[in-house]
């Protein structure tokens, strides 16, 4: 039996690269997902203010709020990435792909989402 | 030093599967030494290749640790952990164990016309490329290209699209189309328009930059031919 480890070692790619190509995959994904949902709730309003008020309402929970700080996550490093992905296409940086990945996409990213999912935080689930 | 080698052994009627071999040996020791080791005093039937065993022809390809490398330029102590997992490149069809068949490989690489197809063929005069041109501005570390096949195991788009060119292939039709003595290079930039194989299958994802032994800035290539591609007439300038 080969062990997890092993199996992590043969077929997940340490590179960076790669890496960020999945992420920017999935985070596209996830914003195509969003974007269904928004035009189908945006949809309700054909059925009039009073079906659009109770899609609206879904979106009041909790969860919901902690989803849309995800949202705002997700929008930053596709957003960054995507820079640093046209930076390269146009034949800048191509040997700082590693460090444009961590330093743009990874820390910018994580300090723009800090700036921003604290006062959504705060507001929208904490009420203050 | 200590340190645990697991070799992924196929093929051959030889061993399969993970073998595990511990090895005590000093740090300066790469990994085509240590193969040695393990060969000469503990498991004769181990397969790998070698040639030059100093970085310049290409043979000793193998993935140590998930990342296409060179054996022979790879040493034990960089790599840090205490386990080291060898296995044969992905991508290529395995021969034994270390040792795969590089033929999917040239088939790409024959695929873009490598070789130069002058004007006169039979003319004895030599080549003048004055420095200021664009052939001698672009190519210096692009004509470095020892053909390992490392750039091929390390591409993520062909590990989904076995038709794609791969980046070496794509960099040697660089050296060609900027070659100022070469007559096909409408030629080769329509096969590397190609919407299936072509420099479009390429997604930027940097892994052949990454682990080129000899530095090419291979995603530059590719980057150049999308732009003279997308601009009809663009120069193909860095």
């Amino acid at each position: 039996m080969i062990s997890p480890r092993i199996l992590v070692r043969t077929y997940l790619s340490p590179l960076v690269g790669t890496t960020a190509w999945f992420l920017q995959r999935v985070t596209g994904l996830l914003l195509l997902f969003y974007l269904l949902l928004h035009v189908e709730t945006v949809h309700q309003l054909s059925a009039g203010p009073v079906a659009f008020d109770r899609a609206m309402a879904a979106f009041k929970n909790p969860l919901f709020r902690l989803l849309e700080i995800g949202l705002l996550g997700v929008v930053i490093l596709h957003a960054l990435n995507g820079i640093r992905i046209m930076v390269i296409d146009f034949g800048v940086a191509t040997r700082h792909q590693k460090r444009l990945f961590w330093g743009l996409a990874v820390i910018a990213g994580a300090l723009i989402f800090i700036a921003g999912a604290v006062p959504l935080f705060l507001h929208s689930v904490m009420g203050r | 030093m200590n340190k645990r080698i697991f070799i992924n052994r196929s093929g051959g009627g030889g061993k399969r599967g993970w073998q595990n071999y511990a090895l005590d040996c000093p740090p300066e020791l790469t990994v085509l030494d240590a193969l040695f080791v393990i060969q000469q005093r503990q498991d004769p039937t181990i397969a790998f290749r070698c040639s030059c065993r100093v970085g310049m022809c290409g043979t000793c390809g193998l993935q140590i640790n998930g990342v296409p490398g060179l054996a022979c330029k790879t040493r034990l102590a960089d790599i840090g952990d205490k386990d080291v997992f060898l296995a044969p490149l992905p991508h290529f069809t395995v021969i034994r164990d270390l040792v795969v068949s590089l033929a999917v490989f040239f088939e790409q690489w024959r695929k873009v016309l490598p070789a130069l197809r002058p004007r006169d063929p039979e003319s004895k005069e030599l080549a003048k490329i004055p420095a200021e041109s664009t052939y001698a501005r672009n190519t210096p570390g692009k004509r470095d290209c020892i053909t390992c096949g490392l750039c091929f195991a390390a591409c993520g788009i062909l590990a989904m699209s076995k038709h794609y060119l791969g980046p070496a292939a794509i960099n040697k039709a660089l050296l060609r189309v900027l070659d100022p003595r070469d007559t096909a290079r409408e030629e080769r930039l329509d096969i590397l328009n190609s919407s299936h194989d072509g420099v479009w299958r390429c997604h930027t994802q940097m892994n052949c930059v990454a682990v080129c032994p000899k530095g090419i800035d291979l995603t530059e290539s590719i980057g150049l031919f999308k732009r003279r591609l997308l601009l009809k007439n663009g120069e193909l300038e860095s």
